[in-house]
């Protein structure tokens, strides 16, 4: 039986808004039906490009086009607003927003409460799950290669404002060094771990460059006890890393966004690379896990089960990052 | 029988490495350094190389006008990747999303008084006219190689980078690789794309009655399959099936995972390539890498 396609709008035409279209536009019985953005200088250039897609400036204005889901990857600030109106106007039951869901844990909770009525399909885009090296070291740790894990050490470090001014509007617009890149390791902290909870959070500067580094103590409901460091000013970052050092008592496992590595106790360690790791996908545009990401969020809107991270799940991450910011000493 | 184009890459003078991050950090400890790395494009020239594929950066034109200084470009065949995507992501980045960064290219443009260059600018941003607009950013890459290089280097090639080619196979821009094309064949030059999805590439040109055997195209081939969509096998295929060697195989060492040997191996008994890029970091990579490559290629 002929699969029924799937028509998908996208709001937000940014780097991840065209890498999230040019994938759907190749995954099978996909149609990227409209498209949005604020902005008119990139609303005209996309109208002369995709000459066959519809580019609006409201998305409200998706109404009528029969949508199945809608991708929401405009600037973080602007989550909440888009989607709450995708589902109060009931443009479509199933939504993908980028990370981070909101801009508040207050208004991630609405957001989720908004999917729950709308019995769809909810996932927000943290691209961390879908690299080879954390499914493996995941699969390592379910496994219980290191026994049950005691502690973990984590970083999310980039070199984006290595020497330019972070107190920027853009840096804003991306929900600061927490939402840009300190969620990532917080989502693989509950995904590897379960429900953990902020119990500290200072700022330090950490040498050679003197950069300044989030550090924030973490502790998971099993009583995992973690710390997080968080900066996108250290040096030498060509690509922006995330990285876990998990302990338990049979060994560790060290994983970053290239490798992963099992260090039994007593025993040989084992590396595995991405290349070791099957890492092709149908079509490749920049990471592979663009594409499996989204493989992953169709194939859930197709077998109508829950995606994870669902709304529910990333709220979590909100809430820690206002969490994290409250023990900071700065609200919002 | 011609000979195979041996490329020194240029990937170890931007501290990449596919491999790891470590890694990456322990290039950018030496060979970005453009007196360096334009002593190792020479000595890999000594050594068997004819060519450099490079993105166009600010480190790469640094090292071409070394080597110009030097007096040796006219031994060099230039194959360029434009844009730079990583720089240009960070200055997104930086600015805040694609607008910024058209306003921040629009200064470039206007300070390096390529007057052909602006005039097509402006008229594209008018009409809102992407073709123009792609006119005017390659006449803008072509003026800054050539400032950088002299009037008279041999650019060979002018690849896009993958990036954006598998953006535009994917969102069907058939009018993006016709404008391409045709615009710099207009100025002498063998139009390039470098892409992660080979198969998918060959399969559109043919739809889109597109030659691919008039351009040169840059793709990973190596033993493990490595970063080559959808499958090692499904690339053996299409490569089997052009009509003339276009290929530029990259990747060949897959990141740094296979030994050079090895690598070369699996190169040599493939049909249809036209040559290989390989990136150098160290002096004894620059003698050894392309005498063997030489050796098993031609």
């Amino acid at each position: 039986m002929d699969e029924k396609k799937l028509r998908i709008g996208i709001v937000g035409l940014g780097k991840m808004g065209l890498a999230h279209t040019s994938i759907l536009n190749v995954l099978p019985n996909v149609e990227v039906a409209a498209l949005c953005d604020k902005s008119d200088l990139i609303r005209r250039f996309f109208k002369k490009v995709l000459r066959n897609v519809p580019v609006l400036d409201d998305a409200e204005k998706f109404s009528g086009y029969g949508l199945d889901a809608v991708y929401v990857t405009t600037p973080i600030p602007h989550h909440y607003g888009v989607t709450r109106t995708i589902y109060q106007k009931e443009i479509a039951r199933n939504v993908f927003v980028e990370k981070t869901l909101a801009a508040s844990h207050k208004e991630a909770q609405e957001l989720c409460s908004l999917a729950k009525k709308s019995v769809g399909i909810s996932m927000v885009g943290y691209l961390r799950r879908f690299y080879v090296t954390f499914s493996k070291a995941k699969s390592l740790l379910d496994e219980g290669k290191i026994g049950d894990v005691s502690s973990f050490k984590a970083y999310a470090f980039s070199s984006d404002f290595v020497s330019t001014q972070v107190e920027s509007r853009e840096s804003g617009d991306r929900g600061g060094v927490l939402a840009d890149l300190g969620s990532y390791a917080m989502d693989l902290a509950l995904w590897f771990f379960g429900d953990v909870s902020v119990k500290s959070a200072r700022v330090e500067s950490i040498m050679p460059n003197d950069a300044e580094v989030l550090r924030f103590e973490l502790c998971s409901n099993q009583g995992i006890a973690g710390v997080c460091e968080v900066s996108w000013c250290m040096k030498d970052y060509r690509m922006p890393e995330i990285g876990f050092t998990v302990e338990g008592p049979k060994g560790i496992v060290v994983v970053t966004d290239d490798w992963v590595e099992l260090r039994p106790g007593g025993g040989a360690s084992s590396r595995w690379y991405r290349q070791d790791l099957n890492d092709n996908v149908p079509f490749w545009l920049g990471l592979p896990e663009y594409y499996r990401e989204d493989e992953y969020f169709v194939s859930c809107l197709r077998g109508g089960c829950v995606s994870e991270p669902c709304f529910e799940s990333a709220s979590k991450i909100d809430k820690m990052i206002e969490d994290v910011k409250s023990k900071l000493g700065k609200v919002g | 029988m011609k000979e195979k184009l041996l490329l020194v890459g240029d990937n170890p003078f931007h501290g990449i490495s596919h491999l790891s991050q470590e890694r990456s950090k322990a290039r950018i400890s030496g060979s970005e350094n453009p007196d360096y790395a334009a002593d190792l494009v020479c000595l890999a020239l000594d050594n068997g190389a004819n060519g450099f594929m490079f993105s166009v950066s600010e480190t790469t034109l640094a090292i071409l006008k070394r080597i110009r200084e030097k007096g040796e470009i006219s031994r060099l065949g230039l194959y360029a990747i434009v844009p730079y995507a990583y720089e240009y992501v960070r200055l997104a980045t930086q600015t805040g999303g694609l607008v910024g960064l058209a306003k921040r290219f629009s200064r470039q443009l206007v300070a390096s008084r390529n007057l052909g260059a602006i005039a097509s600018g402006v008229k594209g941003v008018l009409g809102m006219n992407p073709e123009a607009l792609l006119r005017t950013y390659l006449s803008y890459e072509i003026s800054r190689i050539k400032s950088a290089a002299g009037k008279d280097v041999r650019i060979e090639s002018v690849l896009l980078h993958e990036v954006i080619t598998d953006m535009a196979l994917a969102l069907n821009l058939d009018w993006l690789f016709r404008a391409y094309s045709k615009y710099l064949l207009k100025c002498g030059v063998t139009p390039g794309f470098n892409t992660c999805n080979f198969p998918w590439l060959t399969t559109k040109f043919r739809e889109w009655s597109l030659d691919v055997e008039q351009v040169f195209i840059a793709t990973p081939f190596n033993r493990i399959g490595f970063q080559m969509s959808p499958s090692r096998e499904e690339c053996e295929k299409a490569l089997a099936c052009l009509k003339a060697p276009t290929v530029i195989a990259i990747s060949v060492l897959a990141a740094g995972y296979l030994k050079l040997p090895e690598a070369v191996d699996y190169i040599a008994g493939l049909s249809n390539i036209k040559g290989v890029a390989v990136g150098l970091s160290r002096e004894e990579h620059a003698r050894q890498t392309f005498r063997l490559i030489k050796e098993k290629l031609n």
